[in-house]
């Protein structure tokens, strides 16, 4: 089994001391990627509810610069400390109640003398035991904790809200935040460090509009705050009389009395000043390492770098999706930028070019109401698992679902995207042909006011073992101005079907064989056909290639594909058909229909009968190529979801996936998925010996698995194997640190694999850990003790 | 891996421009540029006016510079195929039929409808000979390819005579053909064979050794003969009839090789070119169609047709391949000049002959100048021309997006000057495209209401021009009536507008009736292709 497409944008990410890595927060573990390649090292996983907060261990000396250490919060309640070169767990914290965001001042204030006994976090935590629906509690609370006790004492308190909020640190260590609503709340760190009973001052800071980000100068009393209408607020020296030092108290009362312009209320603060430029709101505030700059984005997509003195501007334009965060790394030369669609870009930093990007899997388009449903935005292709999905901004990504890794991005519509602008072209369908050689797209550009308004269809084709599409056809209305319903590739020739809600199919081919020149071979119209006019509304080739199924609203029509002769007509269905699908190589075809009342139907095309229905509502449809097996993914109904009986079975999920064999209207196995709407499942047969079943949900999260075996062992997606080769071999690595070690553990490796194979046969985690680069290997004691774990045989009592 | 990699290496980027394009125009099926296409539609058209009445017959001298003789009415004029200028006119009592140049250039033999057969000396300006024995009128005379004092002609008395030049005399008449006699040809590589076509469907190819007057061979085409043409080789003869050319084997028995009936109607004359000096050799046709088709016989297939506003009567190719001339029936001449690389490199050769003589002398010279400083500006400019060399690595530099006006204008959301802008340009598509993109951006509307008064006559003159046009109307002809809705009161009235508003109303109108009249005919087709498919 294996899950992937986590989102890797749920919290900040962050770099490595030698900024060669990055951590990313991927759902429950926390991934941990290359930044000379981007592809994926290692993962730390333990936790068991999506992780909210990832915190290096910043180095106070350039020797410990290699140190991999890091704090992870997450919301099953518990801290953990983590080695992340190993990767190792170092140690847990329970928390017992989720925690949102989590900082730890003195990491970054007192780095010199890191003592884990008087290590304090400042925690953002939601009160479980107060959650009733309804309830005006104020739930989110900012705590104080004593990381070296494992115990939250309730009694430390600083704030409630109505909702747990995310807490900023200075990148000094001396004051920490939150905002909520219109206001910034902050309070100075208390410099005794651990003592219990200095607590925290506070201030607070007014603004009239809702405040969306807010960052800490590094070295002066600098806030900068982002509101929803785009403008960027700079306080300068805040907190003077408040927050002041004992020290400093003097020279503060002496400025009381001083006139603040743009102050607000009385704030304490010495000047206020508004920059603004952003049209929508900031979601990015973030000063430079060295309070020069202030980079500030949001939805626009553009990243603003303003230079703090002057005010000056200079501008990363057209990112194609609204920012999230913007993180800058220990490497001045080096810094990330993390949009909305799952995309962490890399810049090289003076000049801010995207150097490289970490893709994950897109999220789906929105599209506009009268396409919702009827559109397919994902294709498989079966033989090598990589999926096919339409994007927001005009593309189709090709994402490997074994693998777990984007691989490119297919522009299917030239226009620049500007997010958050109102939809006008839509991508709404993708087709992939068997061998996955021939994509098939449909775009609609939407008419302003009965102006304009063009569907067009593009034929893509890819080279041989190389996965880059390169457009081939454009067909410019295919169907008059009716829209496309959907595509169908043919199972052996290049030829493909697209039918039309204006109530013809059409029929193409490519003529290629003709002209044998690969350049120029284009798709062309082989035949057109129609039945009563009716809105053609699905297709599908059977698994010879010898009969194509269309459905023309409520029946379904047999044709030969190559004379495009009418064949036969199947009866009527109640209600019009959506989907259907050739069951294999058997005789069964299944028709499903959505509006106004559900149905799943098996046909039987050589007796040209029904052979049995349900009344469910079908999101996907997709069958084997060489047995007779299919699966589909229904909507479970809600009022059968919330009845007693069932709640425990469902748990939230909405829907289900089902596996028939033939003709037997008895499923062979049934699993229950979550976000079944707008999710879509194939067979993936790469090998003839396994035959895989791929589910992509509504919000592009996926999982394949093996749908023969009960075999519920979960394998993340990744093979670290071989992924680490292109690590860049600094001159400051482990290596010229440890110099001698890595001979030894070559040795002492051999010496294991030697020694291990008559015992162990199926689990020896720590061999793995020897293959990729020697940056990656463990500190010599954690190796010790494996290697000694595995000679000694493990009881399967104890594992069962 | 390593694949992977690489893919990760050129990844996308997210920062890209991307301009307005037109939407693309369906590529043509068959590919338009062959070499023959590319050959014979190289030749730049010349056309010669103000011939009275029909051109019947065309003639090229085979001695450089292959001037030609064009009959027309009761004149054959000579021209300079340099410069397609006449240089001399000969002038009959009769409309003159055929010209024959001999094979030295210096004389040149026509025939009149009257009967005679007349010999003039290119340089002068009366008859050498007039040779009278026709009784009835001559259809065609012709000089043997390389015999200098023999003549052959025919007429309408269905009589081919082979002459006697020098004393004017018959020296044999040769009788078989039943009807007029209308065309004939000497074989290139024998001067005593030649072959005569006529209107009782029949070929008869004579040899003049042969004293008792009987054809030595047969070949019927089943169609009167309009034209006959030995092929190079001479072993084959082509002829046309009716609407046919017809390729024939002599040597084989008179056997059929091809036959091309691509014309339309009757074909006049025939002719064979070369394409190039090395090239093949092809078989050019002309006819009433106003076709000029090129046969390639050894593949039998047209490699190239061309269409001529007129009747074609005559066609000629000059011996070098350099000039076509094709004639009219009213009257026109189209000729054709191709630019003769050849020669001109020939000639460039010979220049940098001469030149390189003071070349040593002039190196010298470029090696003391050479010496640049500083204090020169063109030292800055040094080697800034320089081309690179075959095995230099050349390393490129990315090109950006090009944006046009309207592209800068768009990046800059000035929807309505990037509108105006692209209807100053006069590009259609281009229009169309920039409106495409406006309605993407919900801009279109907001545009229109703003447009001035000139940049609305701009747009209103456009939308009179385009929105019949099929590939723009369905955008184009919302649009209009958009317009019109929104600006009718700043449109009413207006002196300016009127003319464009009455154009655009007919251009509707005439629309609307184009599509009536197709539902029309469509609605005559469909049962019969209902019928058809049963």
């Amino acid at each position: 089994m294996i899950r992937g497409g986590r989102s890797y944008v749920t919290s900040p990410p962050s770099f490595s001391n030698d900024a060669k890595k990055l951590l990313v927060c991927t759902g429950n573990n926390v991934s941990v990627f290359s930044a000379a390649t981007g592809l994926q090292i290692t993962s730390l996983e333990g936790h068991t509810a999506p992780v909210t907060t990832l915190i290096v261990v910043p180095a106070s000396s350039a020797a410990q610069k290699i140190l991999c250490y890091c704090w992870t919060a997450s919301l099953d309640g518990t801290i953990r400390h983590w080695d992340f070169s190993g990767p190792e767990l170092l140690k847990t914290v329970d928390a017992q109640v989720p925690i949102y965001s989590m900082v730890i001042p003195c990491l970054l204030s007192e780095p010199q003398q890191l003592d884990s006994s008087k290590l304090v976090a400042y925690v953002s935590v939601e009160d479980t035991s107060l959650v009733k629906e309804g309830s005006k509690e104020l739930r989110g609370h900012i705590r104080r904790f004593n990381l070296a006790k494992e115990r939250l004492p309730r009694g430390d308190t600083l704030k409630e809200t109505e909702e747990p909020k995310s807490i900023v640190i200075s990148p000094s260590g001396e004051f920490f935040g939150i905002r909520h609503k219109c206001k910034i709340h902050v309070w100075g760190v208390p410099s005794g460090g651990g003592s219990r009973n200095a607590l925290a001052k506070k201030m607070t800071l007014h603004h009239t509009k809702v405040i969306n980000a807010f960052a800490f100068h590094p070295t002066e009393r600098i806030i900068a705050a982002g509101d929803v209408t785009g403008r960027v607020l700079i306080w300068r020296s805040f907190g003077n009389r408040k927050l002041a030092l004992a020290s400093q108290k003097k020279n503060a009362r002496s400025m009381v009395d001083l006139d603040n312009p743009g102050v607000r209320d009385g704030d304490d603060a010495e000047s206020c000043t508004t920059w603004h430029w952003h049209s929508a709101e900031v979601n990015v505030l973030n000063f430079s390492s060295d309070g020069a700059y202030l980079y500030s984005g949001g939805r626009e997509g553009v990243l603003v770098v303003w230079q703090l003195v002057t005010g000056k501007k200079k501008f990363l334009p057209r990112i194609g999706s609204p920012l999230l965060y913007f993180i800058w790394s220990p490497e001045p030369t080096l810094s990330s930028v993390v949009c909305a669609d799952n995309q962490i870009h890399l810049l090289k930093m003076p000049s801010m070019e995207i150097s490289r990007t970490i893709s994950g899997i897109k999220p789906p388009p929105s599209l506009p109401k009268m396409y919702e449903g009827l559109s397919s935005t994902v294709a498989f292709d079966r033989s090598s698992g990589i999926a096919a999905l339409c994007t927001e901004n005009y593309c189709v990504q090709l994402y490997n679902l074994l693998n777990d890794r984007g691989i490119s991005e297919v522009q299917v519509c030239e226009r620049n995207h500007q997010p958050g602008d109102e939809i006008t072209v839509v991508v709404t369908a993708v087709a992939l042909s068997l061998d996955g050689s021939v994509m098939s797209t449909t775009e609609v550009k939407l008419p302003e006011d009965g102006i304009g308004g063009l569907v067009s269809l593009k034929f893509w084709e890819s080279e041989p073992d190389n996965k880059t599409f390169t457009l081939s056809t454009i067909v410019y209305e295919p169907h008059k101005d009716a829209g496309v319903s959907a595509i169908a590739f043919h199972p052996t020739r290049s030829m493909a079907v697209s039918t039309s809600f204006g109530g013809d199919f059409k029929i193409w081919v490519c003529n290629s064989d003709k002209s044998q020149t690969e350049k120029d071979s284009s798709w062309i119209c082989h035949a057109v056909g129609s039945y009563k006019k009716k809105p053609m509304t699905a297709a599908a080739f059977s698994g010879d290639g010898t009969v194509l199924a269309v459905a023309a609203e409520n029946v379904i029509t047999l044709w030969n594909p190559v004379k495009n002769m009418l064949l036969s007509v199947l009866g009527v269905t109640l209600t019009p058909i959506t989907k259907l699908c050739f069951v294999g190589k058997s005789e069964f075809l299944v028709a499903a229909s959505n509006f106004p009342k559900p149905e799943l139907s098996v046909w039987n095309t050589s007796k040209l009968s029904l052979s049995w229905s349900y009344g469910l509502r079908i999101e996907a449809v997709t069958s084997a190529v060489d047995s007779s097996t299919f699966a589909v993914l229904a909507l479970v109904p809600k009022t059968f979801r919330k009845s007693k009986s069932k709640k425990n079975i469902f748990r939230g999920r909405d829907g289900a996936i089902l596996l028939f064999n033939g003709s037997d209207p008895k499923p062979v196995s049934i699993w229950t998925v979550m976000k079944a709407q707008g999710g879509s499942i194939s067979f993936l047969e790469g090998d003839k010996s396994q035959l895989r079943l791929a589910f992509v949900n509504g919000s592009h999260e996926y999982v394949v698995f093996d749908p023969s075996s009960d075999d519920t062992h979960e394998r993340s997606a990744i093979d670290y194997e071989g992924l680490v080769g292109e690590e860049e071999t600094g001159d400051f690595g482990y290596t010229s640190l440890y110099g001698q070690l890595p001979d030894y553990d070559k040795k002492r490796k051999e010496d294991a694999e030697s020694l291990a194979t008559p015992f162990i046969s199926s689990e020896r985690p720590w061999e793995t850990i020897f293959s990729g680069s020697t940056l990656n290997f463990p500190p010599l004691q954690k190796l010790c003790g494996e290697f000694f774990e595995s000679l000694m045989e493990k009881s399967n009592s104890v594992v069962e | 891996m390593e694949e992977e990699l690489r893919v990760r290496l050129n990844d996308h980027q997210p920062s890209k421009i991307f301009p307005v394009k037109p939407k693309s125009t369906p590529k043509p099926l068959s590919k338009p540029e062959t070499p023959d296409s590319r050959y014979w539609s190289s030749f730049k058209p010349h056309s010669i006016p103000n011939l009275v009445s029909s051109v019947s017959a065309v003639a090229f001298s085979p001695i450089h510079p292959h001037s030609f003789a064009v009959a027309h009415s009761t004149t054959v004029s000579l021209f300079s195929s340099n410069t397609l200028a006449p240089s001399r006119r000969f002038s009959f009592k009769d409309v003159v039929s055929s010209v024959s140049f001999r094979s030295d250039g210096a004389l040149l033999a026509a025939s009149d409808l009257s009967g005679t057969v007349q010999v003039f000396d290119v340089k002068e300006r009366m008859a050498l000979r007039s040779l009278r024995s026709h009784k009835a009128a001559a259809r065609f005379v012709k000089y043997p390819v390389h015999d200098k004092l023999h003549l052959v002609s025919g007429g309408d008395d269905g009589v081919v005579k082979y002459w006697d030049v020098a004393g004017g005399t018959v020296i044999s008449d040769l009788i078989g053909h039943k009807d007029y006699v209308r065309c004939g040809d000497c074989s290139p590589v024998n001067d005593s064979m030649f072959a005569t076509g006529a209107y009782d469907h029949t070929i008869k190819v004579w040899d003049a050794r042969v004293g008792n007057s009987k054809w030595i061979a047969e070949i019927n085409h089943g169609a009167p003969v309009e034209d006959i043409v030995y092929l190079p080789s001479g072993g084959m003869i082509a002829t046309a009839g009716l609407n046919s050319v017809k390729v024939w084997d002599l040597i084989g028995g008179g056997r059929m090789v091809c036959s091309m009936e691509s014309h339309n109607k009757t074909v006049t004359c025939l002719s064979v070119g070369r394409m190039g000096l090395e090239g093949e050799n092809r078989l050019v046709s002309v006819a009433l169609d106003g076709y000029m088709k090129v046969f390639d016989y050894g593949r039998g297939k047209v490699t190239y047709s061309m269409r001529f506003p007129a009747s074609l009567m005559s066609v000629g190719l000059s011996p070098d391949s350099s000039v076509r001339v094709v004639g009219g029936s009213n009257g026109m001449v189209f000729a054709g000049k191709k630019k003769n690389k050849a020669r001109d490199e020939e000639e460039k050769k010979k220049a940098s002959v001469v030149t390189s003589f003071w070349s040593v002398k002039s190196e010298v010279d470029e090696s003391r100048r050479r010496a640049l400083r500083p204090s020169y500006f063109r030292y800055f400019q040094r080697g800034q021309s320089e081309k690179p060399s075959k095995d230099d690595y050349l390393v490129k530099e990315s090109k950006g997006v090009k944006l046009t006006r309207h592209d800068k204008l768009l990046k800059k959301f000035r929807h309505k000057e990037a509108l105006v802008s692209v209807l100053e340009e006069k590009k259609p598509a281009d229009v169309v495209a920039v409106m495409e993109e406006l309605v993407a951006r919900r801009k279109i509307v907001k545009c229109v209401s703003n447009l001035e008064e000139g940049e609305l006559g701009l747009l209103l003159s456009f939308l009179q021009r385009y929105c019949t046009v099929e590939r723009y109307s369905k955008l184009l002809m919302a649009l209009t009536k958009k317009v019109l809705e929104t600006r009718g009161e700043d449109i009413n009235g207006k002196e300016e507008f009127k003319g464009i508003l009455r154009n655009l109303k007919r251009e509707v109108n005439q629309e609307i009736k184009i599509q009536q009249s197709l539902l029309e005919i469509q609605g005559v087709i469909a049962p019969l292709m209902r019928i058809a498919g049963r």
